[in-house]
Order: structure tokens, then C-alpha cells, then sequence
């Protein structure tokens, strides 16, 4: 804990303060020793003595520099000493640095950015939202320090890794089978909890979590099908996700680009929507296609969604809206819904494609929902690939989250959820428009509880990374198209619109991601099936 | 122009009213629009409040059109038909253009200028299909709530 030391007499149990130590015996230091413009300041330094706590500041600036994650510790556990005994001060913060701190293994799921506000209103008057760590500690700096940390933050701060660390414990209670030990860690966590800020950083994140191991706990292996949220609500949960934070509209667009050059030159085109929902993406490619030069084409698209149970038929109702806005700017379109719960359940003669057409399959996050745990042969990811490439497509656009969801280990699992699911809600923070922002929370909520809590074939959350997915599609007779500098520009214009200054779009051997300060949350690619005689000169 | 015309007035007394011609701008429709086609869209929207035949003239959506591609190569003629079938000029320039070109313009790039339009087009054509959609869903908990696709636009940015 944070322990404020404001009188400079006691020595403290972190020593190390050597010469120091003299002048913040019970005697006081003799009046005409003291620097007399320091002490204007509000700084007791010997005169004597200047040079020597010049060069340890100097010291202490390079290692602060040098240890970004020993913040951390300093607001936990460090004694602090009234730093207008600036000697001492300087002291006792270069033997923190000195000391090596006891292994924060969660360092790097600590939300940085949370981290660095507390840590930067205690330090310097820096601008509280700069993402770098490095701060330049000069006299000028430190004349604006609070003689009164706010204990409250350093506590919120601590308890906020102690809850990351708790969870990480948990989840390993949870893979070993330490189930009573888990259950107790859930409710200390609970407890935890009302300590923390959950309206934003690691508290609400936290939150989540611990929510879905205590049902992964208590609903045993089966899991409970977190993802049970009909159709209906899944289409507006999805809505406003795309309305709160850019992930899907830089998915829609950079596939949208990446379509439009495909098709170029072609009369008749048809796209495969695997998951048409309301059918965001297709407004803007059928405008494009309106105003090519050579005019529109016929455009065809078959959107695959789940069958609605009440007798709607949610699809043939975005098919119409869509038809309504082709026919507005005069392009000749027609839709075909189809019906399927599960994607590996739809055939490719459903699609009716036509030969004589150009055919983009265009896939948002719905690959990886085929990951099934068995690795067999015929695998649906494999099935659906083979007849994906059987339909010969000009594109195929793939867009997958980018993180490693999948692993057979429940606690790298976690691990790697706890930290991309962070950083996506840092990012949902710079979102201003409500209820926009609380209901994209509550789907990325449904995501977490389905990575964390579900096993089997209820599991669908199974993320891979693009590496991996680069792979597998090479493997299955795909190769890689690359985006294009057009579609790069786009992603980057549409990204400087909102607001938040976090978001980064990164180009990596022609796959484009957008990440949050520049962990990528989600990479776009497009793909080309392989003529048949070609892969099968180069098959294995 | 006013002050032009009291100024005739005094200077020529009573007798010579009918021989010099008074000037009113709003006989000149041509100059008039040419004026107005010179100005920014705040002006534009200040200037529909001054009269009926302004207000008239304003809301001509030609005159957005023009400051739509001002500062870009004039696009092709395609384009109108797609636009006025979205909404027209004047909500694409309120609605898009403008809050886009502000942001994008903080950034200063100057190969964006083109593309900025073509961007503003597909936002437009997205809140025109959302603007669809409010009208015949079923009314369960979309309508007024709707989400709007533009509305990102619309508020303050955080600097």
C-alpha cells in the first residue's frame, strides 16, 4: 500500500538512503546549508550535497525510463518519503528501482492505459492520457507533486491487479479441476469487486469475466449455450456494435474494396453473404457498383443467416430493403436468403451459382465458428472450404479476429481472452453514443462468456490468428490476394473519423488489421482458389 | 445594396426616382445564385433565412452539389442521379461531407481531398438503407432508437 511519509525523520524499511540519511536525522540540518532557491521551491537539498542528488535524479530518470512495469509496484508497495527532502526521496525511489519487483506475471493484461492515468497523476502534471511510460522527472515536474496522493486510486490500481492475478488463478483452479478453490476465488473476486471502478477499465473487464468462470464452474463442462440469445436479439446486439467502435465497419469496407476490384470488368456478379444479418455492408458496394465507370453490373446476393423462429422471415426482409436501395440508384439486384442455423449445414447447391458469374464469398467472423475440437479429416472448416473453392470464386474475404481463442489449454485460453477482450473495451471507452456503447459491451460480453464458459460444440468463439489462418487457407488451396494501397487509404480515413485516437491500421503482407494502440484486434484478407491442375502439381 | 439605394435616393432627391433604376439583388436571380453558390455551408443555411426566394434558392440542391465537389475534379454524371435517389445534395453535404471533411481536414492530407467524397457517399448510402429499415421494421425495439450509422459523425470529437 501507499504509505505517505511526511516527516523526514524516520528512516523507513527500505534503506538505502546513505548519505542522506544524516540530514534526515532527528537534527535539523543547519539553515544556511540549505539551497536557498531550492528551498523557495519547497526543496530541502544541502548545498553541499546538489551535485550528488543532481546525479541520482539523473539515475533515477533513466531507470524509470528503463522499467516501464515497475510503476506498478511503486504504487502498490513502495514507502514514499516527503520529496521535498528531495535527497532522501531520491534515495528511496532509486532503491525500488535497484531491487528487481516480485514477478508481476500479469503485467502485460494490466489495462496500460488505466494503469498510466493513476500512475501519471501521481507522478508529473503530464498530460494524463499519453500512452508512454517514459516521463522526464525534472525539478519543474516535481515542484507540481501532490503533497496528497490520493490513496483512493493507488488502491483502486492495486486492486485492480490483484484481481488479474486472482483470475488468473482461478482459471488455472479452474483447468486443474480445483473446483472449491476456484468457487472461494470467485467470491473473493466478487468482493474484490466493489473496491474497483467497474464502470470502465480493468473493473468492468474483470467483471465479465468472472462472471463467465463462475458459470463455466457451476454449469459444469457442457456449458450453458452462452450464445442463446435469439436471432433477433444477436442482429441487435451486432448493430450496435457496429454502430459504437469501427471493428465492423472496417471490415465491411475493406471487404467492400477488395470485392469491387475483383469484380471489375465483369457483367455478372454474384456475392455470398455468410452472415447477412441486417445487411450493413452491402448499401455501400451497391452504391460503388452504381457509380464504376461502364456501369452498374447485375449483382446477385445470397445472405446466409439463421431461420427466424417466429415466422418472420428476417432475411427475405433485408433482401427487399437491399432491392428498394439497388433500385433507387439503378442497379439491377437480386436476393436469395438461406436459411441455416450452422454454416456447415448449408450446401453449395442452395447458392445456385451460376457459372457464367463472377462469385465473391464474403465471410465476417463466421470461419472460425467451424473450428470444431476435433481435428478429423473432414472437419466443417475443411468441408466448407473445399466447396467454397469448388465454387471457384474471384475473391474470397475473410475478416477473423485476431487472437489465439482456440487453444486446447483453458488457462493460455484465458490468458489470451483477458488481454484482447481489455484492449477491445479500452477502445469501446472513446465511444460517446449511448445505448450504442452498453449494448456493443453486452455482445462482446456474449463473446467472452462463449470463450470462457462454453466447451464442445457450444463453443463457437474459436479465434485463431491470421498466421494460422493464412495457413489453413493456404493449405486448402487458397492464396493470398493482397488488399491494395485503395483499401488501406480507406481503412485509414475511416479510422481518423472516429474520434478516439487509439485506433491503428496495420498493412501485413497484403492483410490489412486495425488495432487498438497496436495490438491488432481484427485482420482483413483476401483469398483466390488455386486452379485445380495447379494444386494438384504442387499437392503434397 | 441597401445602403446603395437610400444613398440614390438622397443624392438624386424626389423627381428622378423613376429614371435611375433601384437594384435589388432579388431581380437578378443569376447573380444571385452565383453569389450564393460562392459561399460555405453555414452560410448557405444563414442565407435561407433571409427571404422567401432565397430560402427557395438555398434549397436548391444544385448549389450543394457544388460545394459538395468544390475542391475535388468533377465527378461524373452518374453520380447526380445516385445522390438525389439517396436524399439529395444538401443532406449529403450536412450530413457527411461536411462533419468528414472537418475531421479528415485536422489531418491534412492532401491525397485524400477525392477520396473523402467517395467515403462521404458510402456513409450517405448506409444511413439512407438505415433510414429504410426505421420505416418498415416491426416495430419491436428498433424505431426510435434506431442506430444510426452516422450518428459517430454527429457528436464532438474527442481531441
Amino acid at each position: 500500500m501507499l504509505r505517505y511519509d511526511s516527516t523526514s525523520s524516520s528512516a523507513g524499511s527500505s534503506s538505502g538512503s546513505l548519505s542522506s540519511s544524516s540530514s534526515s536525522s532527528s537534527s535539523k540540518p543547519p539553515q544556511q546549508d540549505i539551497d536557498g532557491l531550492l528551498a523557495g521551491a519547497g526543496y530541502k537539498v544541502r548545498s553541499s550535497e546538489l551535485r550528488q542528488v543532481a546525479q541520482r535524479l539523473e539515475r533515477l530518470e533513466t531507470a524509470m525510463g528503463n522499467s516501464p512495469a515497475d510503476f506498478s509496484q511503486l504504487a502498490s508497495d513502495a514507502i514514499l518519503y516527503n520529496p521535498s527532502d528531495l535527497a532522501c526521496w531520491v534515495d528511496s525511489l532509486l532503491t525500488e528501482f535497484a531491487e528487481p519487483p516480485p514477478t508481476c506475471s500479469s503485467d502485460f493484461i494490466v489495462d496500460p492505459v488505466n494503469n498510466q492515468t493513476v500512475v501519471n497523476s501521481a507522478w508529473t502534471a503530464a498530460e494524463p492520457h499519453t500512452p508512454q511510460v517514459h516521463q522526464n522527472i525534472t525539478y519543474d515536474e516535481q515542484q507540481s507533486l501532490d503533497n496528497q496522493l490520493t490513496v483512493v486510486t493507488a488502491m483502486e490500481e492495486d486492486s485492480g491487479i490483484r484481481l488479474v492475478h486472482m483470475l488468473m488463478t482461478c482459471a488455472e483452479c479452474v483447468q486443474s479441476g480445483d473446483l472449491s478453490l476456484a468457487t472461494s476465488l470467485i467470491d473473493d473476486m466478487q468482493g474484490l469487486l466493489t473496491h474497483v471502478n467497474t464502470v470502465c477499465g480493468i473493473g468492468k473487464v474483470a467483471g465479465h469475466f468472472i462472471d463467465a468462470l463462475s458459470r463455466r464452474i457451476f454449469q459444469g463442462m457442457g456449458g450453458g449455450s452462452v450464445n442463446g440469445g435469439s436471432a433477433f436479439e444477436n442482429e441487435i446486439l451486432y448493430h450496435h456494435f457496429y454502430e459504437a467502435c469501427p471493428y465492423l465497419k472496417f471490415a465491411h469496407f475493406t471487404a467492400n474494396q477488395a470485392i469491387l476490384e475483383a469484380f471489375d470488368g465483369h457483367d455478372c456478379v454474384h456475392v455470398v453473404d455468410f452472415n447477412l444479418m441486417h445487411g450493413l455492408q452491402w448499401p455501400a458496394l451497391i452504391q460503388a457498383l452504381a457509380l464504376r465507370p461502364g456501369g452498374p453490373p447485375l449483382l446477385r446476393l445470397t445472405g446466409i443467416g439463421p431461420p427466424s423462429p417466429d415466422g418472420r422471415d428476417s432475411l427475405r426482409e433485408i433482401g427487399l430493403r437491399l432491392a428498394e436501395l439497388a433500385r433507387s440508384v439503378n442497379v439491377r439486384f437480386a436476393f436469395r436468403g438461406v436459411a441455416a442455423s450452422r454454416l456447415e449445414d448449408v450446401k453449395p447447391w442452395m447458392l445456385q451459382v451460376n457459372p457464367k458469374e463472377a462469385v465473391a464469398v464474403n465471410s465476417i467472423m463466421q470461419l472460425h465458428r467451424l473450428l470444431g475440437c476435433e481435428q478429423t479429416r473432414n472437419s466443417p472448416i475443411d468441408t466448407v472450404l473445399s466447396w467454397i473453392r469448388g465454387l471457384n470464386p474471384k475473391i474470397m474475404t475473410v475478416v477473423e479476429q485476431e487472437a489465439n481463442h482456440n487453444q486446447p489449454g483453458f488457462l493460455d485460453r484465458f490468458t489470451e481472452a483477458l488481454y484482447y477482450y481489455s484492449t477491445m473495451f479500452d477502445s469501446l471507452e472513446a465511444c460517446r453514443i449511448q445505448p450504442e456503447k452498453a449494448l456493443a459491451e453486452i455482445y462482446i460480453q456474449r463473446e467472452i462468456g462463449n470463450v470462457v464458459s462454453c466447451e464442445g460444440s457450444a463453443r463457437v468463439e474459436r479465434h485463431e490468428p491470421l498466421a494460422k489462418w493464412r495457413r489453413r487457407l493456404s493449405g486448402a488451396g487458397f492464396r493470398a490476394l493482397r488488399l491494395g494501397s485503395n483499401a488501406f487509404k480507406q481503412a485509414s480515413m475511416l479510422l481518423t473519423l472516429f474520434s478516439a485516437e487509439g485506433y491503428s491500421v496495420e498493412e501485413n503482407e497484403g492483410c490489412l488489421s486495425l488495432g487498438w494502440h497496436s495490438s491488432p484486434l481484427i485482420a482483413a484478407s483476401a483469398w483466390q482458389a488455386v486452379p485445380a491442375w495447379d494444386n494438384h502439381m504442387s499437392s503434397s | 445594396m441597401v445602403e446603395n439605394h437610400s444613398r440614390e435616393d438622397h443624392e438624386t432627391g424626389g423627381e428622378n426616382k423613376e429614371k435611375r433604376p433601384k437594384f435589388f439583388i432579388n431581380d437578378h436571380v443569376d447573380i444571385l445564385i452565383e453569389i450564393l453558390e460562392c459561399l460555405d455551408g453555414r452560410s448557405l443555411c444563414v442565407a435561407a433565412s433571409v427571404c422567401r426566394l432565397w430560402c427557395t434558392i438555398a434549397r436548391n440542391d444544385s448549389l450543394w452539389e457544388n460545394l459538395c465537389f468544390r475542391h475535388v475534379s468533377p465527378p461524373p454524371s452518374s453520380v447526380r442521379s445516385v445522390v438525389l435517389a439517396l436524399g439529395g445534395y444538401k443532406r449529403l453535404y450536412t450530413g457527411c461531407v461536411r462533419p468528414v471533411r472537418s475531421r479528415l481536414g485536422r489531418v491534412r492530407r492532401a491525397t485524400w481531398a477525392g477520396d473523402e467524397v467517395q467515403l462521404s457517399l458510402s456513409l450517405f448510402c448506409v444511413d439512407y438503407y438505415e433510414r429504410l429499415g426505421g420505416s418498415n421494421s416491426n416495430g419491436r425495439l428498433v424505431e426510435k432508437s434506431s442506430p444510426s450509422s452516422l450518428m459517430f459523425l454527429c457528436k464532438p470529437v474527442n481531441v
